[in-house]
C-alpha cells in the first residue's frame, strides 16, 4: 500500500498490567494520571454516554474532541476522536478501550483506533507510533507510580501548519 | 504477514539483551527459555521452563549484534511449516527509555502459528517490561493458553 493511499486499517494494541481494572479505568479518564503519561495532556467529560470529552494540550489548545458512545466503567470506554487542530478537516475516528480483569492480578487493556472513513495511510502513522508510548508510559505510571520520561513526538508534517 | 509490537522500557539496552538471550533471565517473565551462543548460523532453541529441556520452537541465529539486534528464524520442532522470522531492533529513545520492536513475519505458511504470536508478544513483552521496571513479574500464563 502506497502512502497515499486511503485505508480504512484499524489499529490494535493490547498491554498487560499488574494493576486492577479500577485503577486502568482511572489513569485513562482523569486528568491527575493523563498529564502523566498522554504527553502531558489532560481530559475532561463527567464519562458519561453521550456527554462530551476532550483532550487538552499543555498550553491549553485542544488536541481531541469528541463524544462518549459508550462507558461502562471500569471495563469499556468507546469514544469518537476528532484532531481539533490539523490544517484540514480529518474524518471522525473511534477509539475503544476494554480492559479486562484475567483474575490473577492482571489486567489486559486493549485500544482499538477504528477508521469508518477511510484516511490517508500516511496519517495513520501518528497513532501506530504513539499509542505504544501511550500505553507503555500508561502502564509503567500504575505500576510503579512515576511516569516514563517520554519526549513529545511531532506530528506528522502533512499536519503541521 | 507479519506482526510487530513495539514497548517502551525505561532500562538498558544490555538490560534488554540480556533478557532476551539468556535463559535464567528469559524464564523469569517468559513462559519457556531461550537457548543459544547467539552468533550468527547458530541454532537457538526456545525450550520448556519446566527445566526438561523439550525444545518448544528452534531455529538459526540469522544476525546478532548486541545489544542493538537478533535476528533467528523460529520453526516449529517438528518442522511441519516453513519457518517464519524473529527481529527484535532495541534502539536507545530517549533518556533512560529504550524501545523495544519485536518484529514477527515471513508467517504466510502458518496462520496458526501467526495467530498464536500475536496473542503471546504483547504477553512476553508486557512481562519483560515489568521484570526490568519492577522487578516482578505478572501471573499472565495461568489464566490463558500458553503460546509464545
Amino acid at each position: 500500500m502506497s502512502e497515499d493511499d486511503l485505508t480504512n486499517e484499524a489499529t490494535v494494541y493490547s498491554i498487560y498490567i499488574a494493576s486492577t481494572p479500577q485503577k486502568v479505568w482511572d489513569a485513562l479518564t482523569k486528568t491527575e494520571f493523563t498529564t502523566k503519561y498522554f504527553f502531558g495532556r489532560s481530559v475532561e467529560s463527567d464519562w458519561k454516554k453521550g456527554s462530551s470529552w476532550l483532550l487538552r494540550m499543555p498550553d491549553g489548545r485542544v488536541d481531541v474532541k469528541g463524544l462518549v458512545r459508550e462507558a461502562n466503567p471500569p471495563k469499556k470506554l468507546v469514544v469518537t476522536w476528532n484532531i481539533d487542530w490539523a490544517p484540514m478537516p480529518l474524518p471522525e475516528a473511534i477509539v475503544t478501550y476494554e480492559i479486562e480483569d484475567l483474575g490473577t492480578g492482571v489486567v489486559r487493556l486493549t485500544m482499538t483506533e477504528d477508521h469508518p472513513t477511510p484516511i490517508p495511510a500516511k496519517l495513520l502513522e501518528g497513532g501506530r507510533k504513539g499509542w505504544p508510548m501511550i500505553l507503555s508510559g500508561l502502564k509503567s505510571l500504575v505500576e510503579t507510580g512515576k511516569p516514563l520520561p517520554m519526549p513529545t513526538p511531532q506530528p506528522p508534517k502533512e499536519l503541521q501548519k | 504477514m507479519s506482526f510487530v509490537y513495539v514497548t517502551y522500557i525505561y532500562t538498558t539496552r544490555q538490560k534488554v539483551w540480556d533478557a532476551i538471550t539468556k535463559p535464567e533471565f528469559a524464564h523469569r517473565y517468559w513462559l519457556h527459555t531461550n537457548v543459544s551462543d547467539w552468533k550468527v548460523g547458530s541454532r537457538w532453541e526456545h525450550q520448556h521452563g519446566d527445566g526438561s529441556g523439550k525444545v518448544m520452537i528452534d531455529g538459526t541465529v540469522l544476525e546478532s549484534d548486541p545489544p542493538r539486534r537478533l535476528v533467528m528464524t523460529w520453526t516449529r520442532p517438528d518442522h511441519s511449516q516453513e519457518p517464519s522470522r524473529v527481529s527484535f531492533d532495541i534502539e536507545d529513545y530517549a533518556d533512560g527509555l529504550v524501545c523495544l520492536t519485536v518484529t514477527h513475519d515471513r508467517l504466510e505458511h502458518d496462520p496458526a502459528m501467526a495467530s498464536s504470536i500475536s496473542g503471546g508478544w504483547p504477553k512476553v513483552l508486557s512481562n519483560l517490561k515489568s521484570l526490568l521496571e519492577t522487578g516482578k513479574t505478572e501471573n499472565i500464563w495461568l489464566t490463558k493458553n500458553k503460546e509464545g
